[in-house]
C-alpha cells in the first residue's frame, strides 16, 4: 500500500524564541516557549498535540516538553540523528505520521543554549569519547587535531577550490548575501549590520581557507513547527503550507563531517536528498523561487547549489556572483539572513523563513514565492524539504 | 627580505662558486685495526670485514664497512680546518648571522665499491645549497647542504650528501601539554592500527577474503563480506589530497596553527594526520602568498609521534624536494 | 575507498638495541668523532641537550648492521639515505624496524630497497632507505 505523501501534510504554525548569545533560561523553557508560540500561531492548544519530533542531540525529552505544556497523551515521538542534518527530517517524520494517520498534530522542536552553554564550534571531546561507532569513526580525526566543524569543512573546501578554481571570495558571496538579508530582519542577531566582500576578506582565518565570516554564529534559542494534515491546516488560524516533498539522504561511504574516503569527496548525500525532492514534488530547480540552504559554513552553500541541480558541478562560484543569491537576484538564498546572519538554531529557523515566504509575510519577501526548497546540515547525513503555497 | 638574509645568500653563493675543495688525503690508509675498533663499537658481526674465509670468498679478502667511508677522513682532534672547507666556512657565516645552533637532518651516502686495507682515500667537498629561512620546530634556520666525494686516486669510491639545519633556537614556549591530546576510541576492530603506530608501523587493514585494502578499518569487508581481516604494513608514502591550517579555537595537546591533511597513500586509501616538515618538526605556515610549503599533491611520508605509552600518532612529513 | 593489495611487504625482524653511555662514547671514538656532545655529559647538558647522544656516523653504522644481518654477509650495500630525527640518549632503547619497499633492476644487479625506521622514546631517531644487492640465488 502506498500513501500519497506530497501535499498530504502541511505546516500549520511556526514559533520561535528570540535569538541571543545568552538566553538566561533553561533549554527546556526555550523549547516550551517556542512550542507554545507555534501552537498559538496555528490556533491550536497543547492538548491538541499527539506527536513530538526532535533531534537526537536535543537535551529536552519529549515527555519533559509535554509535561511543561500540559499536553495529554502522545502517540508518536521520534528523534533524528546526525546533528543539523536532522532539521528537515523532523518535518519528514511529522508529515509521514500525519499522512499515515499515526498522529494528528505533531510539533517539531529544537532548543538550545548553544552559545552560553555547550558551544559546538569548540573541540567536542565527547564526540571522540562516545562508545559507539561514531566515537570509533572520530578516532581517525580527533587525536590528530582535526576536531572542529570548521576544520572538517575547510578540508572539503580546499579540495573544492583545487578542483574547480573556487576562491575565498566565492565563499564570501554567501556571507555577504546572508548578512545583507539579516540586516533588514529585526529578529536577526546581525540586524542592521551588513558586510562587504572586503570585510569578509579581511576577517581572520579560523581554519584556512575558512575565515571568521565564513562561519555561522553560535546562538541560544528555540524553534518549533506544527504539522498537521493539509485539510485540517486550511481551517486553522494561519492556513496551510503544504509539505510537497521531504527526504533524507546518506551517500556511499558516509561519515559525520569526515567523508574523506570516497572517490570524490564533497556532499553527494545532498544529491540523494535533491533527487527525491524533485521526484516527490514533480518540481525542479527552475520552479524554485527562493531557497533556504543550510549555511553553517559558506563553502557548503556553493556545493549544495550544485548537488540540488541549480547549476552544474563546479559552477556555483559563477552562479552566486554578482548578487544572484541576494534579494532581487535569480535565486534569493536565506532571506532571513541564514545561520550566519539570523541565528544558528540547527537549521530549524530556516524552515520558519520558508513558511513565511509562502505565507507572504517575510521581512524580505520574494514576490509571489510559490515553491521554496529548504535543506539541513551538510557534511553529515542530511535532509531537505520542498514547501509550497497552498492553492 | 632582510639584509641578513641577503648577506647569508651572498656568502653562500660565493662559497658555492668555489666548487670542489682540493682533495684532502685521509690521515691513514684503510687499515684493519681501525676497522676492528669500529666493528667492536658498533657490534657488527659481518665476517667479510675480518680476515675470514667468507671475506676471501665474497671480496677476495677483508673489506671495510662502507659506512666507514667518512671515518677515514675525519678531522679528529685537530682543530685546524683547511681554509676552503665549505661547510666550516658556511657555519661561520651562519654563526655570525646569529644562527648559532646546528642539527644534522640528512646524510645520504652511495658506495661505488668496498674499500680494502691499503686503499688511501682523499675527500673533496662542495657547498651544494643554502635554503632558508625556514621556521622549524626548533627555531628559524637555514638548511645547508654539502656534497663530498671520496676517491682512491682518480677512482670515485663513495659520495655523501650532508644536510644540517643551522638555526636560531626559538623561544621555548611553554606549549601545549601533549598528554591532553584527544584519545581515540578503539575496539577489537581498530586495535591493530594503534598497536602498529606504537611500534612504528602504519598498518592498513587487508581483507583476508579478497585482498581489498581499507581505511578506516571495519569488521566486515564491504566487498566480499568476509570477517577475516588482516593487515599490511605500509611504507607510508603518499601525497596530500587536501589540507587545512587550523588557527582557532585551541585544540587539546596541539600547538597552533596546526597543519592537517587528508593524505592519499600510494596504496589508494586515505588517512587524516598532522603535516610536518621534512625533519619531523612542526610545520609552521609562513604568512604571505608564498606560504605554500604544502599544496595538494605534495608528496609526504609517514612518521610517528609518540604521545605516551598509550598513544602514538601517525604524522605526515613533507618529502623535501631537496636542495632548491 | 579501497583497492586491491600490492605484493605483501617483506618485513625484517625487529631489533632492539639498548643505548648506553658506553655505546655512545665507544662508537663516537671508533668513528673518530670527538665532538663534546658525544662524550662529555656536562658540556652536552650545557649546550641544551638532555645528555650525550649518538653521532650520525654511528647511526649510519647501526642501520647498515641491521640491514646487513638480515641480508647476509655476501650482500653489498650500495646506498644509504638517512633522515635524522629525535636524539638517542643513554638509557633509551633504539628499536629498528625494516620493510623491503622496492626491488629495482639496475643492469645485472637486483637491488632491494629497505626502509628502516629506528625509533626511541622521543619518536623516530632515524628514517633510512638502504639499497642492498643480494647475491644471485639468495632470496631474502
Ligand atoms: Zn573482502
Amino acid at each position: 500500500m502506498s500513501v500519497p505523501f506530497s501535499g498530504a501534510a502541511s505546516v500549520a504554525g511556526i514559533g520561535a524564541t528570540e535569538f541571543s548569545k545568552e538566553s538566561g533560561r533553561s533549554e527546556l523553557q526555550l523549547s516550551a516557549e517556542a512550542t507554545l508560540a507555534a501552537l498559538t500561531d496555528a490556533g491550536l492548544s497543547p492538548g491538541d498535540v499527539d506527536g513530538l519530533v526532535t533531534f537526537t542531540m536535543d537535551n529536552t525529552a519529549e515527555i519533559a516538553l509535554a509535561r511543561e505544556l500540559g499536553m495529554g497523551e502522545l502517540r508518536f515521538f521520534s528523534r533524528i540523528s546526525y546533528g543539523g542534518g536532522a532539521a528537515c527530517a523532523t518535518l519528514q517524520q511529522a508529515a509521514m505520521a500525519v499522512a499515515t494517520g499515526m498522529a494528528d498534530v505533531v510539533v517539531c522542536y529544537r532548543g538550545f543554549n548553544e552559545r552560553s552553554g555547550q558551544r559546538f564550534g569548540q573541540v567536542q571531546n565527547w564526540a571522540a569519547g562516545q562508545s559507539n561507532t561514531n566515537g570509533l569513526d572520530n578516532a581517525w580525526s580527533y587525536p590528530s587535531g582535526l576536531s572542529t566543524p570548521a576544520a572538517t569543512v575547510a578540508m572539503q573546501a580546499r579540495r573544492y577550490m583545487h578542483e574547480y578554481g573556487a576562491t575565498s571570495r566565492d565563499f564570501g558571496a554567501v556571507a555577504v548575501a546572508d548578512r545583507r538579508h539579516a540586516s533588514t530582519n529585526p529578529a536577526a542577531w546581525f540586524h542592521g549590520k551588513p558586510i562587504t566582500i572586503e570585510d569578509h576578506q579581511s576577517s581572520r582565518m579560523i581554519a584556512d581557507p575558512l575565515r571568521l565570516l565564513d562561519c555561522c554564529q553560535e546562538s541560544d534559542g528555540a524553534v518549533a513547527i506544527v504539522v498537521t494534515s493539509t485539510e485540517r491546516a486550511r481551517d486553522l488560524a494561519a492556513g496551510a503550507v503544504p509539505v510537497l516533498a521531504a527526504a533524507q539522504g546518506s551517500a556511499r561511504d558516509q561519515f559525520v563531517m569526515t567523508s574523506y574516503y570516497r572517490d570524490d569527496i564533497g556532499i553527494p548525500e545532498m544529491g540523494v536528498v535533491g533527487r527525491q525532492l524533485w521526484a516527490q514534488s514533480g518540481l525542479g530547480p527552475a520552479d524554485i523561487d527562493t531557497a533556504v540552504l543550510y549555511d553553517h559554513f559558506t563553502p557548503y552553500v556553493l556545493m549544495q547549489l550544485e548537488e540540488l541541480g541549480f547549476c552544474g558541478p563546479g559552477e556555483a562560484p559563477g552562479f552566486v556572483a554578482d548578487g544572484a543569491i541576494e534579494l532581487g537576484g535569480r535565486l534569493p538564498v536565506n532571506t532571513h539572513g541564514g545561520q550566519l546572519g539570523e541565528a544558528y538554531i540547527h537549521g530549524m529557523n530556516g524552515i520558519n523563513e520558508a513558511v513565511r515566504q509562502l505565507r507572504g509575510t517575510s521581512v524580505n519577501q520574494v514576490e509571489g514565492a510559490a515553491h521554496v526548497v529548504v535543506t539541513a546540515g551538510t557534511g553529515v547525513p542530511t535532509s531537505g524539504l520542498v514547501l509550497g503555497r497552498d492553492g | 627580505m632582510s639584509d641578513t638574509h641577503d648577506w647569508i645568500m651572498e656568502q653562500a653563493s660565493l662559497l658555492r662558486d668555489r666548487g670542489e675543495t682540493t682533495p684532502r688525503p685521509a690521515r691513514d690508509p684503510v687499515n684493519q685495526p681501525q676497522v676492528h675498533t669500529w666493528l667492536e663499537a658498533i657490534g657488527d658481526p659481518n665476517p667479510v670485514y675480518r680476515d675470514t674465509p667468507e671475506a676471501t670468498e665474497v671480496h677476495g679478502g677483508p673489506v671495510a664497512p662502507p659506512a666507514m667511508a667518512q671515518v677515514w677522513t675525519m678531522y679528529g682532534l685537530d682543530p685546524h680546518r683547511p681554509a676552503d672547507d665549505p661547510l666550516h666556512s658556511m657555519m661561520q657565516v651562519m654563526d655570525e648571522a646569529g644562527f648559532t645552533s646546528v642539527l644534522g637532518t640528512n646524510c645520504d651516502q652511495t658506495y661505488d665499491r668496498y674499500l680494502r686495507p691499503g686503499d688511501h682515500v682523499t675527500v673533496t667537498t662542495r657547498l651544494e645549497s643554502v635554503v632558508g629561512p625556514k621556521r622549524t620546530g626548533v627555531g628559524e634556520g637555514y638548511f645547508v647542504t654539502t656534497r663530498s666525494t671520496w676517491r682512491v686516486g682518480d677512482e670515485q669510491v663513495a659520495t655523501m650528501l650532508f644536510r644540517v639545519l643551522k638555526y636560531k633556537p626559538g623561544p621555548r614556549s611553554s606549549g601545549p601539554d601533549p598528554s591532553s591530546t584527544v584519545r581515540p576510541a578503539r575496539n577489537r576492530d581498530s586495535e591493530f592500527f594503534w598497536e602498529g603506530t606504537a611500534v612504528g608501523e602504519l598498518r592498513i587493514q587487508r581483507c583476508n577474503g579478497c585482498g581489498a585494502l581499507r581505511h578506516p578499518p571495519g569488521p566486515m569487508c564491504p566487498h566480499c563480506h568476509a570477517t577475516d581481516q588482516g593487515h599490511v604494513v605500509s611504507p607510508g608514502r603518499g601525497h596530500v589530497y587536501s589540507y587545512v591550517t587550523h588557527h582557532a579555537p585551541q585544540v587539546p595537546g596541539k600547538q597552533l596553527p596546526l597543519l592537517l591533511a587528508v593524505v592519499e597513500l600510494d596504496e589508494g586509501v586515505r588517512m587524516i594526520g598532522e603535516l610536518r616538515d621534512g625533519t619531523g618538526s612542526r610545520l609552521e605556515p609562513l604568512s604571505g602568498p608564498d606560504s605554500g610549503a604544502v599544496e595538494i599533491g605534495t608528496p609526504v611520508e609517514v612518521g610517528f609521534e609518540r604521545i605516551d605509552d598509550d598513544l602514538t600518532l601517525a604524522v605526515w612529513r613533507v618529502v623535501d624536494g631537496g636542495s632548491a | 575507498m579501497s583497492t586491491t593489495a600490492p605484493q605483501v611487504e617483506h618485513q625484517l625482524p625487529p631489533w632492539e638495541l639498548p643505548v648506553t653511555t658506553t655505546l655512545v662514547v665507544s662508537t663516537a671514538l671508533a668513528t673518530r668523532d670527538f665532538q663534546d656532545v658525544h662524550h662529555d655529559r656536562d658540556l652536552a647538558v650545557q649546550r641544551g641537550s638532555k645528555d650525550i647522544f649518538l653521532n650520525i656516523l654511528t647511526t649510519t653504522g647501526l642501520v647498515q648492521r641491521y640491514v646487513g644481518e638480515w641480508a647476509g654477509h655476501a650482500a653489498l650495500i650500495r646506498a644509504c639515505e638517512l633522515r635524522l630525527g629525535a636524539p638517542a640518549y643513554p638509557g633509551d632503547t633504539l628499536s629498528f624496524r625494516g620493510t623491503v619497499s622496492e626491488v629495482l633492476q639496475v643492469g645485472v644487479e637486483t637491488r632491494q630497497v629497505v626502509d628502516v625506521v629506528g625509533s626511541v622514546s622521543l619518536g623516530d631517531h632515524v628514517t633510512a632507505r638502504v639499497t642492498v644487492v643480494l647475491p644471485a640465488g639468495a632470496q631474502a
